[in-house]
C-alpha cells in the first residue's frame, strides 16, 4: 500500500514538472525569439509525430528497433547466466569471466563500430553484436554478485531436497538471485537502447528500414526539426513506459510480492 | 570410553541402528592453525528413537548433525547410515535448519512443499502429489495457509512448513537444528507438541540438536550431552524414559534435569 502511494505521488510530481516544462517551451517558441526551424513550437512537433504515425513510418522503424534490441537483449541474457554460473562454479571460469569483463565493460559500443563493421559490415548482424556486448558485461557483474549473494542455506536445502545441478540453477539460483538479475537487465536494457540508436544513425537504412536512430538522423538531412523532435518523444515515451510499465510491473509480480526486496 | 557410556543405555540394546558414526573427527581451517571441532565422536542413532543432542554453544552440534546430512565431508572415520557411507545429502535423511529462511521465498506454502515432490516423482500425478502436499500441510497445522508466502508467515509457521515439507518426501530421519531455537518461548512449546505428535504419527526418527534443556527433555528418549569443543565429545548418552506426556515437576523430572545440568559445560567457548 505505501509502495503505491509514493508511486502516484512520484508520477504526480512528474506530470507536474513536465506540465511546467511543455508551457516554458511553448511561451519560447510563441515569442519567436527562434526561428522556426530552430525552435519548432508544440503543435508542429505533435502534427510531425501525428503525420509520421499516419504513414505508419514512426512506428514501422520503432517495431524495427524494438524488435532489434528485444533480440540482443534475450542473446545477452541467455549469454551472461550461462557464463555467470560457470563462473560461479568454477575458479578457472570465474577468473576468465571476470578478465574478460574487466576489459570489455568499460567499452562503449560506439568505440567498438569500426572495429564491428570492418569484421561484421553494417548489417543488423553488427547491431545485435553492439546490442549483445552492451549488455552481456553488466549483466555478468550482476548475475555473478546475485549468485555469490545468495544465502547457502537455499543450495543446501535444494540438493537435500533432490535437485539435481541443472535444477539448482534454474529452479533455486535464478529466482533467488533476481532481483541481481533484474537491475542487470535494466542497466542491459538502457545501455543497449543508446548504442542501438547510435549504431542505426551511422548505419543508415537497411533497404527501408534503418530504425529510430536512423529517422531521427534522416531528419536533419531534411532540415525537419519537428521531425527529430518526434523522434526523441518517441525515445523518450519508450525509457519510460520499458521504465515504468515493464520493469516495475515485472518487479511488482516478482521479487516484491515474494518479499525480496 | 563412548562406548561404555553407550551400553548403559541398556532399554536400547533390541533396538535397530539406523545411523552409526565411527570416530568422526572434523577440523576447520583458521588462518593460521586448524580448529579442530569433532574428535573421534562415535554414535549411534536407533530407529524411530528421538535423540536430543545438547551441548554448549560453538561445541559443534552443528557441524556434527552437518556431517550425518552429508554436507559436508569428515576428516576421518566414518558416518553410515543402514550401512551404507553417508557421502551426499539425500531425501531419507531431510535436515530442518534453525533459520526462517530455509523456504523459498519465490513459492508460496503449498508450492514449497509440492516442488520437491515433482522433483522426486513422490505421487504418481500432479493431483496425487497436490493431495499429499495438503496432507501434510494439514498435519503440521498449517491448513488455510497454502497460498501464502513465506515472507507472510510469522516464524513459527515458516518451521511448520519446513517440517511439512520434510516430512512429505517420507524421509527416514530429521535432523533438526535448533529448529525451534529462534522462536518466542510459547511457540516454541506448542512447537515441541506439534513435533511429538508428527514423531507419534508418521514414526519417523529425530535427532534433534538444542541448547535447552527441557526441550531434550520433553521431547526425547535419549539424551546425548556434549562437551566444550574439539576435546570432549560426548561426555554422557542420558536415556530419558520419562512417562509421556512429560510435565516440569512430573515423575523423575527434576532429577533427569540435574543429572543433564551437571554435564553441561558453561565455561566460554573461547576459553
Ligand atoms: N564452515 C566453518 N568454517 C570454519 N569454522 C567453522 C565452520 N563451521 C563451524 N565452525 C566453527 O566450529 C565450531 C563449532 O561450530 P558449530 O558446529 O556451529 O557449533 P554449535 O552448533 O554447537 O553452536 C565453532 O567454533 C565455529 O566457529
Ligand atoms: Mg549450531
Amino acid at each position: 500500500m505505501k509502495n503505491k502511494d509514493s508511486y502516484g505521488k512520484k508520477t504526480k510530481t512528474r506530470l507536474l514538472w513536465i506540465i511546467v516544462f511543455l508551457v516554458i517551451w511553448e511561451t519560447i517558441a510563441q515569442s519567436r525569439t527562434f526561428p522556426e526551424a530552430i525552435f519548432p513550437s508544440l503543435p508542429v512537433i505533435a502534427k510531425a509525430l501525428g503525420d509520421s504515425v499516419v504513414s505508419g513510418e514512426i512506428l514501422l522503424q520503432t517495431g524495427w528497433s524494438l524488435a532489434l534490441i528485444l533480440q540482443g537483449l534475450l542473446v545477452g541474457l541467455a549469454a551472461a547466466v550461462l557464463l555467470s554460473s560457470l563462473a560461479v562454479r568454477s575458479r578457472i571460469f570465474d577468473g576468465l569471466v571476470d578478465t574478460l569483463t574487466a576489459i570489455a565493460h568499460p567499452l562503449p559500443g560506439i568505440a567498438l563500430l569500426p572495429l564491428i563493421i570492418i569484421w561484421f559490415g553494417t548489417g543488423t548482424l553488427a547491431i545485435l553484436v553492439i546490442i549483445v556486448h552492451s549488455v552481456i558485461w553488466p549483466m555478468i557483474l550482476n548475475i555473478t554478485t546475485g549468485f555469490r549473494a545468495i544465502p547457502p542455506i537455499y543450495k543446501e536445502t535444494g540438493l537435500n531436497l533432490g535437485l539435481n545441478q541443472v535444477r539448482i540453477i534454474k529452479d533455486i539460483m535464478i529466482p533467488a538471485s533476481l532481483p541481481y538479475v533484474l537491475s542487470g537487465i535494466r542497466i542491459g536494457w538502457a545501455r543497449a537502447w543508446r548504442a542501438l540508436i547510435s549504431a542505426e544513425m551511422i548505419f543508415g537504412a537497411v533497404g527501408l528500414k534503418g530504425g529510430l536512430g536512423w529517422y531521427i538522423f534522416k531528419q536533419r538531412v531534411f532540415m525537419d526539426t519537428p521531425g527529430i523532435f518526434a523522434g526523441l518523444f518517441v525515445i523518450v515515451l519508450i525509457g519510460i513506459v520499458v521504465e515504468d510499465c515493464v520493469f516495475a510491473a515485472f518487479e511488482e509480480r516478482t521479487v516484491k510480492k515474494w518479499g525480496m526486496i | 570410553m563412548g562406548n561404555d557410556l553407550r551400553n548403559k543405555a541398556d532399554n536400547f540394546r533390541d533396538k535397530t541402528v539406523m545411523i552409526s558414526l565411527q570416530s568422526v573427527s572434523k577440523s576447520f581451517p583458521r588462518s593460521q592453525e586448524t580448529l579442530p571441532v569433532l574428535n573421534h565422536i562415535s554414535l549411534d542413532i536407533y530407529q524411530g528413537e528421538i535423540l536430543a543432542v545438547l551441548g554448549p554453544s560453538g561445541c559443534g552440534k552443528t557441524t556434527l548433525l552437518r556431517q550425518i546430512a552429508g554436507f559436508d565431508k569428515q576428516d576421518s572415520g566414518s558416518v553410515r547410515m543402514d550401512g551404507q557411507e553417508v557421502v551426499k545429502p539425500e531425501v531419507k535423511r531431510m535436515m530442518i535448519f534453525q533459520d526462517f529462511n530455509q523456504l523459498f521465498p519465490w513459492k508460496t506454502v503449498l508450492q514449497n512443499v509440492l516442488f520437491p515432490l515433482q522433483v522426486n516423482r513422490i505421487g504418481e500425478s500432479d493431483a496425487a502429489n497436490r493431495e499429499i502436499a495438503l496432507q501434510y500441510l494439514q498435519l503440521v497445522e498449517l491448513s488455510g495457509f497454502e497460498d501464502s508466502y513465506p515472507h507472510q508467515l510469522s516464524g513459527g509457521m515458516k518451521q511448520k512448513a519446513a517440517m511439512a515439507r520434510a516430512l512429505a518426501l517420507q524421509p527416514k530421519v530429521l535432523l533438526m537444528d535448533e529448529p525451534f531455537g529462534s522462536l518466542d518461548a510459547l511457540t516454541r512449546l506448542s512447537l515441541q507438541d506439534l513435533l511429538l505428535k508428527i514423531w507419534q504419527e508418521t514414526g519417523v526418527t529425530i535427532a534433534l540438536v538444542t541448547h535447552d534443556i527441557q526441550e531434550a527433555i520433553n521431547l526425547s528418549d535419549r539424551i546425548a550431552v556434549m562437551g566444550r569443543r574439539g576435546v570432549a565429545g560426548f561426555k554422557e548418552i542420558i536415556p530419558n524414559l520419562l512417562d509421556r506426556p512429560r510435565v516440569v515437576g512430573g515423575g523423575g523430572y527434576s532429577e533427569i534435569y540435574a543429572q543433564v545440568y551437571s554435564l553441561m559445560d558453561f565455561r566460554n567457548e573461547n576459553e
